[in-house]
């Protein structure tokens, strides 16, 4: 069965990229700003498994599971931060993060 | 039988002793009774620098002619190995400078660890010859600076540096990670040789994959505009990471950007040429503008990292071998003055207990002699004075981009120098020509003792910058057989 074209999923791709890069500069809560990231990145994995596909090469998908256990260690580290920060009292918001300025 | 590919262990020798050093300080968290478990850490830590930076030049010599190992997804030439005796020099350094900092010490074999970890990452990252092991290393080295970044979670500044540097570097990877897919998709290749081969010059997203991957090692390479969370993250870190992250993540992403653009887009060099220099401007402007308003002098010196990474782009930009050897030797001396300096804000840091300002250093050159005068020697070295090797790299620096035709950016540079001597003079005024009375300090027991462990590293500092200098025609060599590894 033909799916559609390779463009669209680089659309796809692109919209999900887009989607997360505009959720890490607009929204305020740090445990959005993880979650945009991760979707950053998962636009980037489906527009490589998209071309992979497209090329007949394998070389795509090895990065794009690379890509996920990566997303995962960024994530978990990210997760620990805002758990550290919630047990010293630091209200969750990056635009009061301004102790460090000048 | 399955067929393999030919695994080459030696020359993934500097990343695995690093990587063992890091597992086995590891276990020092659990295993080490609390008494011992700093010096074990700290010197299992030293030792896997120390092997590395032995494992790196036996490498560097055997390396003649570069080829592509293990399945062609590292490279094993001189470039990588002289680059990882940076890391691998500056590993050594930080572990010294990190030995006496205050900090609990129930997480302190985890932090040699992480610093161990980091620099393995920084050595596969240099090795990269595709853009998946680019994109690992990147991150594998990424990862560790955050935690290393938040390692003290007493520390709130520490806390909020983390975060910050973890959001914004992992837009940066992302940013780099969606490029290397079109660049993926559109050259049907993620080697870079592969990628050259591919000979599509004028495919839009192509250029507009190179263009994000430019941007995500900018972020790394602190380069304005992406340099945003520099000034935070250095001030916010405990100062030893600083020092090691001043020196060593600037060294390997700028090496990186340039073996990238350098082996995997030579087609497009008009392009990105124009590009680099276009960054190297923004980051001289921006950087030595900002410093000069500085009271910190934890933030002044990010600044001067900023317009430091301009420098050190407009090698990038020349585009032609005696850049590429400009930008290797300019790197050693610039990782140690960052460390030096870096170190000295530590010393005095722990002395009085509060962040370091212009005010504060006031008589430190006096009390302490020896950091003073390195102190000076590093700021002076920054600036580009005779007798260390920031000198002889600006002045390569500058030749390279004057024979590639680019005289005004040449110009920008040395207005650049001359402006960034208001900041680096500031500090060795404040240090030698004000007075400990100005202060009113309230001495609490007296000064700390020496810090021996540190005033060596400083030491060590000091002679690589001085003795650059001195000794610059061994270390071009060195620079000129690393650059040729790359196809210029």
């Amino acid at each position: 069965m033909l799916g559609p074209s390779a463009t669209w999923y680089l659309g796809v791709a692109a919209f999900l990229f887009s989607t997360g890069a505009l959720g890490v500069l607009l929204r305020r809560n740090p445990l959005v700003v993880l979650l945009s990231l991760e979707i950053m990145l998962n636009g980037a994995n489906l527009a490589l498994i998209g071309y992979a596909r497209h090329l007949g090469d394998g070389a795509g998908q090895i990065f794009a599971i690379a890509v996920m256990a990566v997303a995962a260690s960024e994530v978990v580290v990210g997760l620990g931060l805002v758990v550290a920060m919630n047990r010293k009292r630091i209200t969750l918001d990056v635009d009061r993060l301004n102790t460090l300025r000048g | 039988m399955i067929q393999r590919p030919h695994i080459d262990w030696f020359a993934l020798a500097p990343v695995n002793a690093l990587l063992a050093a890091a597992a086995i300080a590891l276990l020092a968290a659990v295993l080490v009774p609390r008494r011992a478990r700093r010096t074990t850490a700290a010197t299992v830590c030293a030792l896997g620098y120390a092997v590395a930076f032995g494992f790196a030049i036996a490498l560097y010599v055997r390396s003649a002619h570069g080829h592509g190992v293990v399945a062609d997804a590292i490279r094993r030439d001189r470039f990588a190995e002289l680059a990882q005796m940076i890391v691998a020099g500056a590993g050594v350094l930080a572990t010294g400078i990190s030995f006496r900092e205050r900090m609990r010490d129930n997480h302190v074999a985890e932090y040699y660890a992480l610093l161990a970890a980091a620099g393995s990452g920084m050595a596969f990252f240099v090795a990269a010859n595709n853009l998946m092991t680019l994109f690992l290393g990147l991150e594998w080295l990424s990862i560790s600076l955050y935690i290393l970044c938040a390692i003290d979670r007493d520390l709130i500044n520490g806390l909020e540096a983390g975060l910050k540097y973890l959001i914004i570097g992992g837009f940066g990877s992302a940013v780099l990670l969606f490029g290397s897919a079109l660049v993926y998709g559109e050259t049907g290749h993620l080697d870079f040789a592969g990628i050259a081969s591919a000979n599509r010059p004028h495919d839009a997203l192509l250029l507009f994959g190179l263009a994000m991957i430019i941007s995500g090692l900018g972020f790394k390479a602190s380069a304005a505009p992406f340099h945003m969370w520099t000034p935070d993250v250095y001030e916010g870190a405990p100062t030893p990471v600083t020092a090691f992250m001043a020196a060593a993540t600037k060294t390997v992403a700028l090496l990186v950007l340039l073996r990238v653009l350098r082996t995997a887009f030579p087609q497009e060099a008009h392009l990105w040429t124009v590009a680099i220099a276009v960054i190297a401007v923004a980051s001289l402007t921006i950087g030595n503008l900002a410093a000069l308003v500085q009271r910190n002098v934890k933030r002044m010196l990010a600044y001067s990292s900023i317009s430091h990474a301009g420098f050190m782009l407009i090698a990038v930009a020349a585009n032609n071998a005696l850049g590429g050897r400009a930008l290797l030797y300019y790197l050693i001396p610039y990782a140690a003055m960052s460390l030096g300096s870096f170190a000295v804000v530590a010393a005095r840091e722990r002395e009085l207990g509060v962040p370091v300002t212009f005010e504060n250093l006031a008589g430190f050159g006096w009390e302490r002699p020896l950091l003073g005068i390195s102190m000076w020697t590093f700021m002076l070295g920054f600036a580009g004075f005779p007798l260390t090797g920031g000198f002889v790299g600006k002045f390569y620096v500058f030749a390279a981009a004057y024979r590639q035709g680019w005289t005004w950016l040449v110009i920008v540079g040395v207005i650049a120098t001359l402006v960034s001597l208001y900041y680096y003079l500031g500090v060795v005024r404040a240090m030698f020509l004000r007075r400990t009375e100005d202060l009113q300090l309230a001495p609490i027991g007296g000064s700390p003792p020496r810090d021996a462990l540190l005033q060596t590293a400083v030491v060590g500092c000091l002679v690589v910058t001085v003795g650059s200098f001195f000794a610059v025609q061994p270390l071009i060599d060195l620079a000129k057989h690393a650059a040729n590894a790359l196809p210029f």
